[in-house]
């Protein structure tokens, strides 16, 4: 196995409340994308902040690029990168001086226009922070996350809030770090991100991992590669009786059936007669391949979204 | 080199916040010309009683009118019905009306630094007044004079009010808005970004630290300018000396103020944390009111407080002319405050 990027093991974190994080482990090898997903209040923003060191954990070890925070703290924060979930700066700083403020800080420094460069923002090099988009606020977090050419970057939710055009320019951006080498954590509840920049996952649901491998090993490990969706207008009705008269589970969200299978051909022609018979009054059918919210799904038997 | 760079965008952003600058500077220049408009001329605050005109005035009545302004007193002449409206309204310290044959003063419990000292001067007069109608000779008075621990005398009152406001401005600044402004800048999570850099605290600090002593510096040069122009009040020590109290003293206090904001998660309990701290060593530190009668512990702890010593030498300097030379021993107070508070800033400072 590759040189370990990120090792963690036990780690826990008690609220007064709720655990947060109860009992993680990871393994991340160097030049990996790896995602950690789950809905809201999973745990992922804290188990995050612990590894970077703004948060104290109550148990638990980490190794991050061979050092740990007991006595090398410095060398850390020298070598990795942080976009937090929120990056609140000083209103009237401008993104050319935020990143050569931010720079001076590091011994090793990458140049402020490059930066700028990366994250498109030269035009708006020298306006205010306040002034700045939601979107724009997000890149420069992102450029910021660059500033010391960091062996690890962690982003934490890094298009939350983002149009979907600017999701895919910062999805071009951290697949541009993987290519340059770096290794890339990041936070989501969006699964099509995952899928698309994860080489591996960490699913996490009430502070623990429930699963982790690569999108495609977790979908498959589902054994139901398919899943048949009737359409209603408006909410869906109760399937119970449908399901029974069909002999196969169908779960209801919103305003429509989910029908998990692993073989849709065989399986559509009986579903449209039984729907034919009992007169349900669906408007559209779709076959789609599984997808890591159907692996969430059938592991805690909610919806990430939820 | 990182300090520096500190320094300087804190500078660069504090200068972008124009509306904050300009009252930093206006506000002790507002109060100075405020103070120093009342207090302009004489000795200090002029004491002022309120005489009620008699119905039929005898020469009884003329004689301690004569007296009264004789020692000084502001006398104002209201008919009976004025004087009761501007007693009840509040602004009354002594009102001195007719009482049969004699006389009665009466003192307003809320005023009675002003209404005591003007009750003795009335008291004189009356004196005065009762030797003149009898014809025996006139009671002697014991010649006052007004001067500075260091014997100066200043026609200008606002002249000793100067150096106060220096002081008291630097104080307010140091544990008010540069605690206040810390605290809020981390409940908005503006520190937490820097948390994760390599950037020390401590050089952090002290850029906060170093600008504000600059911001101070300009405050006390617009000040004293001020002073100079509009009211004629000069330096009367070295300009080097007070630099180096006002540097000592707001380094000092402006530690105080980042110590403070680590004891307080919010805005709010920062408020009651620093006004627990201003307020004793506001009256405890002599400036207000002389512990002599304290006990002898409270006298000896108070001592070692860093404020008294701070505008002693502040006031020595500027009013008296005096060096820094036996002010040693205040001022390694005042500078060991200042060390052992940024040691605790540094140590209590927390980004997040």
């Amino acid at each position: 196995m590759a040189e370990l990027a990120l090792h963690v093991r036990g780690l826990r974190k008690q609220y007064p409340k709720t655990l947060a994080v109860d009992g993680v482990d990871l393994e991340v090898p160097r030049g990996e994308v790896f995602g950690l997903l789950g809905p809201n209040g999973a745990g992922k923003t804290t188990t995050l902040e612990i590894i970077e060191g703004l948060t104290e954990a109550d148990g638990g070890d980490i190794e991050i690029l061979g050092l740990t925070w007991a006595n090398q703290g410095q060398e850390i924060r020298a070598r990795i990168g942080v976009q937090l979930q929120s990056t609140s700066l000083f209103n009237k700083i401008t993104p050319r001086e935020a990143l050569d403020l931010y720079g001076s800080y590091y011994p090793k420094r990458r140049s402020t226009s490059e930066l700028l460069d990366l994250v498109q923002l030269q035009e708006k090099a020298d306006a205010y922070h306040i002034t700045l988009s939601g979107g724009q606020q997000q890149r420069l977090a992102l450029a910021l996350a660059l500033v010391n050419d960091p062996e690890l970057v962690f982003l934490d939710e890094p298009t939350t809030g983002l149009d979907p055009q600017a999701r895919r320019s910062l999805w071009d951006v951290v697949r541009r770090m993987k290519a340059e080498g770096r290794t890339v954590i990041l936070t989501t509840h969006y699964m099509d991100e995952a899928e698309a920049l994860c080489d591996r996952l960490a699913i996490m649901d009430h502070g623990q991992v429930i699963a982790t491998g690569t999108p495609a090993s977790l979908i498959a490990d589902l054994a139901i590669p398919s899943v048949v969706e009737l359409t209603f207008e408006g909410d869906a009705p109760d399937p119970v009786a449908f399901a029974a008269r069909l002999g196969q589970a169908v779960e209801r969200r919103a305003d429509l059936w989910e029908i998990p299978t692993p073989d849709p051909k065989a399986l559509l022609p009986r579903l449209l007669e039984a729907a034919e018979s009992a007169a349900v009054p669906f408007q559209q059918v779709h076959v789609r391949r599984a997808t890591l919210e159907d692996v969430f799904l059938h592991r805690t038997g909610r919806s990430l979204r939820e | 080199m990182m300090l520096w760079r500190q320094f300087a965008m804190e500078w660069r952003l504090y200068r972008r916040d124009r509306v904050a600058m300009f009252w930093t500077f206006a506000f002790p220049v507002v109060l100075l010309l405020g103070f120093g408009t009342i207090f302009r001329d004489g000795g200090g605050p002029k004491l002022s009683v309120v005489r009620v005109q008699a119905p039929a005035p005898g020469p009884q009545d003329t004689a301690l009118d004569q007296a009264l302004t004789d020692v000084q007193l502001k006398v104002q002449a209201l008919p009976k019905p004025e004087a009761e409206a501007r007693w009840a309204r509040g602004e009354t310290a002594a009102q001195l009306e007719t009482d049969g044959a004699g006389y009665r003063l009466r003192l307003n419990s809320y005023l009675m630094a002003q209404a005591g000292a003007t009750a003795g001067l009335v008291n004189q007069a009356w004196l005065m007044a009762q030797a003149r109608l009898n014809g025996s000779p006139e009671p002697q008075r014991i010649p006052v004079s007004v001067e500075s621990p260091g014997h100066k005398h200043s026609a200008n009152y606002a002249a000793f009010l100067l150096p106060g406001l220096l002081g008291l401005n630097l104080v307010s600044m140091g544990l008010f808005s540069v605690g206040m402004v810390n605290v809020s800048y981390r409940e908005k999570g503006k520190f937490r970004r820097l948390a994760v850099t390599p950037l020390p605290k401590w050089i952090f600090l002290l850029g906060q630290v170093l600008h504000r002593l600059t911001v101070t510096v300009i405050q006390a040069a617009i000040l004293l300018l001020v002073g100079r122009l509009v009211f004629g009040i000069e330096n009367q020590g070295s300009f080097v000396d007070l630099f180096l109290i006002m540097t000592l003293g707001t380094g000092c206090f402006m530690a105080f103020g980042f110590a403070l904001s680590g004891f307080a998660d919010t805005s709010e309990g920062y408020a009651a944390i620093s006004n627990l701290v201003f307020f004793p060593l506001m009256l405890l530190s002599g400036v207000y009111f002389t512990l002599d009668s304290a006990p002898a512990w409270l006298q000896h702890a108070v001592a070692l407080a860093p404020l008294a010593p701070f505008l002693r030498a502040l006031r020595a300097v500027f009013n008296d002319g005096g060096s820094l030379v036996g002010h040693g021993t205040g001022l390694a107070i005042v500078a060991a405050w200042g060390l052992a508070a940024f040691a605790l800033a540094v140590r209590r400072f927390r980004w997040a």
